[in-house]
């Protein structure tokens, strides 16, 4: 898939492509609102992550600017800027998601993923988890046709872990995208460990789960190999 | 503290009353002496006369030379009398006095003219005489009048001044009612009290040009907080998706991961403080919106329902104790959460195994108030004051917090007019209390 990353800020636009062409994608860069606009009038791409901070362009009028043009992109919101206004307007405008800065590189990844799914799609298939199945349209573990008793907290933290399989997630990344809306102040690693504590106990009801592994001193990771 | 108007009330009645005390003393004797000395007046006229007419009749009508030597003349109701009489007295006399005369078995004071003179070579003593009965009647009326007259005037004008007061202070009343009904400068009333009294209008417009001063330079401290943020999450971002990358690497030494974890951890730290200080300017510059109608309760259990797990794997009870349900309008439900989720929180990460949090809600005198007490280690006196100011923890706090969780919840709840209030023993737990103004 072709990204466009709009930021003025370089490095963050080069370490955003370099993680985002390790999940193959085909990345192009524009540092300026000019650089933007040319590239999108040019090329097709099926997202742009916009950054609304820049210097030379509202980044809200290169929305405008692309949707009349019948581009087919589809737009990811990135700024500083958390105001509600501008969260609003460019969700009115047609951008299909907005995150704010600073944000983990999985986040982005896992909203992407997100978007595409509903841009071309894509029904997800169910996931093979050892002796479990990940049915993601239910949103249901099973094992062997009876039900994994998770609450939704616990599945979408599994889920999170799963699509990211081969990653190491740190207990940051997990609450952040569970808790996302909540600001605690008294971040809490705990959290996370007492929610992974208990995702092992309903899993290890049915059957082992040695593939939901623990990374001392730095997170969790779901290892498989399909 | 006594109340303006109940001040110039009372001292309006004091001077009054002092006033009344003067006039009952002082206008009863000044009558008396205008009225002696109209009677001392009338009685040389009489005396005039009476000599007027002693020189053109001679004094024979009144004393004939040999059968009487004294002469005395009484009106029906004893009110005057003239009396002439012989005298041997080698001095003039002309003097006036009071007497009493018995006269007809009645003792009667008299104010009398005395004045000899000489006719014929004999000299002769008239004396002109008036009652003051009347003049003393006079006088118990005067005084019973006057105290009448007077307590009359006290109570209406006591009554008529407690209204006027109270009429021209109204647009005092208003200032202050202005004032006190505010939470921030930029919510004050800037239409003009409706007064006629020049004080009052300067006072208004002088406190309309501090609040919007004031306004002015929170705005200002605002826009710098929201900048500041704005130019640090930019690094922030750089420095940690820079670092995300790293620890994505495949031939990562396992201490290298924890090293860069840990930087992370850091960096997520800052993440959270400059987060922070940019909801709180946000939320005290309104830029939130407040358009949701929702139940608290609803808003408790869920709270309660997140935080279960963890309090379950720390052997705390979390209870539970809702009252009626009251819907809560024109708000913002994720911040309303956000105020009651870091209050609970707090209290599940200082309350020791085995202990208990309480979380309950009520609704008492059409107030709805929502509690949450935990049996922690509470606060000192000291502790409390600042607790709702940004970066003061709790000392000795293992959790690493940035102390701005309190200081998010204060703002909530001002943007909102929740009353927040604390009350806690050190050692004996702390309860906080949410009580619901608006709307209720």
């Amino acid at each position: 898939m072709n990204v466009l990353i709009v930021e003025d800020e370089k490095s963050l636009a080069r370490e955003i492509a370099s993680f985002l062409k390790k999940e193959n994608f085909l990345c192009d860069l524009a540092f300026t609102g000019i650089e933007a606009s040319e590239k999108i009038a040019v090329n097709l791409y099926d997202f742009v992550l916009l950054d609304l901070g820049l210097p030379d362009y509202n980044g809200l009028d290169l929305i405008r600017e692309a949707k009349k043009a019948g581009s087919e992109a589809s737009f990811i919101i990135i700024t500083a800027r958390g105001a509600v206004e501008d969260k609003v307007k460019g969700l009115d405008l047609g951008a299909d998601d907005y995150i704010a800065k600073p944000f983990a590189l999985i986040e982005l990844f896992s909203r992407i993923n997100a978007v595409a799914r509903r841009k071309f799609q894509i029904t997800s298939q169910d996931i093979v988890l050892g002796d479990f199945l990940m049915e993601v349209q239910s949103r249901t573990v099973t094992c062997r046709g009876d039900i994994v008793d998770l609450t939704k907290k616990e599945y979408d933290l599994l889920q999170y872990l799963v699509f990211n399989n081969k990653k190491v997630l740190t207990r940051q990344q997990l609450y952040e995208h569970i808790w996302g809306n909540i600001l605690d102040d008294q971040y809490d690693s705990n959290f996370i460990d007492v929610h992974i504590k208990n995702v092992r106990k309903k899993l290890n009801i049915h059957a082992p789960a040695p593939w939901l592994e623990t990374v001392r001193g730095v997170g969790y990771r779901v290892v498989l190999d399909n | 503290m006594i109340r303006l108007k109940t001040k110039l009330t009372l001292f309006n009645l004091l001077s009054r009353l002092v006033l009344a005390v003067l006039f009952l003393v002082f206008l009863p004797l000044i009558i008396e002496r205008v009225n002696l000395r109209q009677v001392d007046f009338d009685l040389i006229q009489k005396r005039e006369k009476v000599i007027d007419l002693i020189s053109r009749v001679g004094i024979e009508p009144f004393i004939s030379s040999d059968s009487t030597d004294a002469f005395g003349s009484y009106d029906i109701l004893k009110e005057e009398f003239i009396s002439l009489e012989k005298i041997d007295t080698p001095e003039d006399l002309n003097y006036i006095e009071v007497t009493s005369r018995m006269i007809e078995g009645d003792v009667i004071d008299y104010r009398v003219l005395n004045y000899s003179f000489t006719v014929d070579g004999q000299k002769y003593l008239l004396e002109v005489g008036r009652s003051l009965t009347s003049i003393q009647r006079a006088r118990k009326n005067i005084n019973r009048v006057l105290l009448i007259f007077l307590v009359a005037v006290i109570i209406i004008t006591l009554a008529t001044d407690l209204q006027y007061t109270r009429r021209i202070l109204k647009p005092l009343g208003k200032i202050t009612d202005k004032l006190k009904g505010i939470s921030d400068p930029s919510t004050f009333d800037k239409t003009p009290v409706r007064t006629t009294t020049f004080d009052f209008a300067s006072l208004d417009n002088a406190l309309k040009e501090l609040m919007i001063q004031i306004d002015e330079a929170f705005q200002k401290e605002k826009e710098i907080t929201v900048n500041i943020s704005h130019e640090l999450l930019t690094p922030i971002s750089v420095l940690r998706s820079k670092l995300e990358n790293l620890l994505l690497r495949e031939d990562l030494k396992p201490d290298f991961s924890v090293k860069i974890e840990e930087s992370l951890k850091t960096l997520h730290r800052l993440q959270t403080l400059v987060n922070s200080l940019l909801f709180i300017a946000r939320i005290e510059s309104h830029q939130y919106l407040r358009e949701d109608t929702f139940v608290i309760n609803d808003v408790l259990k869920e709270i309660v329902g997140e935080l279960k797990p963890i309090a379950e794997d720390k052997g705390i009870l979390l209870r539970e104790n809702y009252g009626q349900d009251f819907t809560l309008v024109r708000a913002n439900r994720s911040l309303i959460f956000s105020m009651f989720y870091n209050v609970i929180n707090n209290s599940v990460k200082n309350t020791p195994k085995g202990k208990e949090v309480d979380v309950s809600s009520s609704m008492k005198h059409s107030l709805f108030s929502v509690t949450v007490s935990d049996a922690g280690r509470g606060m000192a006196e000291e502790q409390m004051t600042n607790l709702f100011s940004r970066f003061k923890t709790r000392s000795g706090n293992e959790t690493g917090g940035t102390g701005i969780g309190l200081a998010i919840t204060k703002s909530i709840a001002d943007f909102h007019s929740v009353e927040i209030s604390v009350s806690s023993q050190s050692g004996n737990g702390t309860t906080f209390s949410f009580i619901f103004k608006e709307n209720s």
